[in-house]
């Protein structure tokens, strides 16, 4: 049986093949996959800010990119994941309204860069990327086999 | 637990919806001198979200919508939002031109298909000046608070992927988001939009006191 386990803004989820993480309306917030492709397990973050010290006091484990990616390899860890066969996709980080009047690269960027660093520290590498722009993705994982869709309004769905 | 703390009263929310609905009323008026037909609104509701999770009350995060993205300058800074489900944008367009063009010869007729998507969205920004400067004339008159707001940026797209960067500053400090739905009877057409005021950090605490002084001084006044 295949269940369907859809995360909302600002959380994550970790699980098995054959099961699906579904997530979104992904604006500026970043999708990160990590996945072990040796025990077929892996997790999902739904993650909206690249750093967490900018909040004060309480904040969700999966909220930010620091926290997010710490709390997705532990989970994986405590599923006897290994950090060696650990791969990570990243789906996301556009800025979806272009106007005149703002030249800021937008939170969607700073997401995309903050994760990537904590990715590299981490040494898991990034082997699948559909980044930036101006609209907005609905992202599926599958974990039998590691894909990743990704779709958009008008546009062809993609594979990463 | 977090520190975000309901900063309006349910007394000070219902008192929000009553200007809301002076609002609207507004709003109907200025839409039936734009699309020339009768113009009803349905009560709007108002609701306060503290926490980006929320939006999920209202609708489904991947909705197709179009939206006008405006700032807001003067006593409240902050953004504002002007949203309609993508289902409903080719009625109000197509009742938009049946109004300039006085039911003749499509103003479609001899162009691109380019500058038709381009013309709709102008007719979309063209429609939420309208309805953004009537709503803030409603909360002049309430609460004597003089807020402006810039020329709207058209996007469409899912809506939770249009407002996700701004429902990201919420999560920053404590914020208040203000959504007025609302429904408009254009003759048989039901036309659902989503006005979305996000006042800043440095402002909120602005807006919630005129509103608290606003409500006590007309419960002083008419009991």
């Amino acid at each position: 049986m295949q269940n369907k386990i859809e995360v909302s803004m600002g959380k994550g989820a970790v699980t098995a093949a054959p099961h699906v993480i579904l997530s979104s309306g992904l604006g500026s917030c970043v999708v990160v996959t990590l996945y072990d492709t040796e025990r077929k397990l892996g997790g999902l973050a739904h993650i909206m800010l690249p750093d967490s010290s900018s909040l004060n006091g309480y904040h969700p484990p999966y909220k930010c990119a620091d926290t997010a990616i710490a709390t997705l390899t532990k989970e994986l860890r405590s599923m006897r994941a290994s950090p060696r066969n650990m791969v990570a996709k990243l789906v996301g980080g556009a800025k979806m309204f272009l106007s005149s009047d703002d030249f800021s690269p937008g939170v969607g960027k700073q997401n995309i860069t903050s994760v990537k660093r904590i990715l590299k520290q981490k040494r898991i590498p990034v082997i699948g990327e559909n980044t930036g722009g101006n609209y907005g993705r609905n992202v599926e994982f599958y974990l039998d086999s590691g894909k990743v869709m990704v779709r958009a309004i008008g546009r062809e769905d993609k594979e990463i | 637990m977090n520190d975000k703390k309901q900063l309006l009263s349910a007394e000070q929310v219902d008192f929000l919806t009553e200007m809301m609905n002076i609002g609207a009323g507004n709003a109907a008026t200025a839409l039936t001198q734009v699309l020339q037909c009768r113009v009803d609104i349905i009560v709007p509701r108002v609701l306060v979200i503290t926490d980006a999770q929320e939006l999920s009350i209202l609708t489904s995060p991947s909705l197709p919508v179009v939206c006008a993205r405006m700032g807001m300058v003067g006593d409240v800074s902050g953004g504002l939002f002007l949203i309609v489900p993508e289902e409903q944008k080719e009625d109000l367009i197509r009742l938009a031109e049946r109004a300039m063009t006085g039911g003749g010869q499509s103003w479609r007729a001899g162009i691109t298909s380019q500058e038709s998507d381009d013309l709709k969205l102008s007719v979309i920004a063209e429609i939420s000046n309208i309805v953004a400067g009537v709503f803030l004339t409603a909360v002049h008159d309430f609460c004597k608070l003089n807020i402006y707001h810039t020329v709207p940026t058209v996007a469409t797209d899912m809506v939770q992927a249009l407002l996700d960067e701004s429902l990201v500053r919420l999560s920053r400090q404590v914020q208040h988001i203000i959504v007025i739905e609302n429904e408009f009877m254009v003759e048989e057409n039901l036309i659902k939009t989503f006005l979305v005021m996000v006042p800043s950090v440095e402002s909120v605490n602005i807006l919630v006191n005129s509103i608290g002084q606003a409500r006590m001084a007309m419960v002083k006044d008419g009991g």
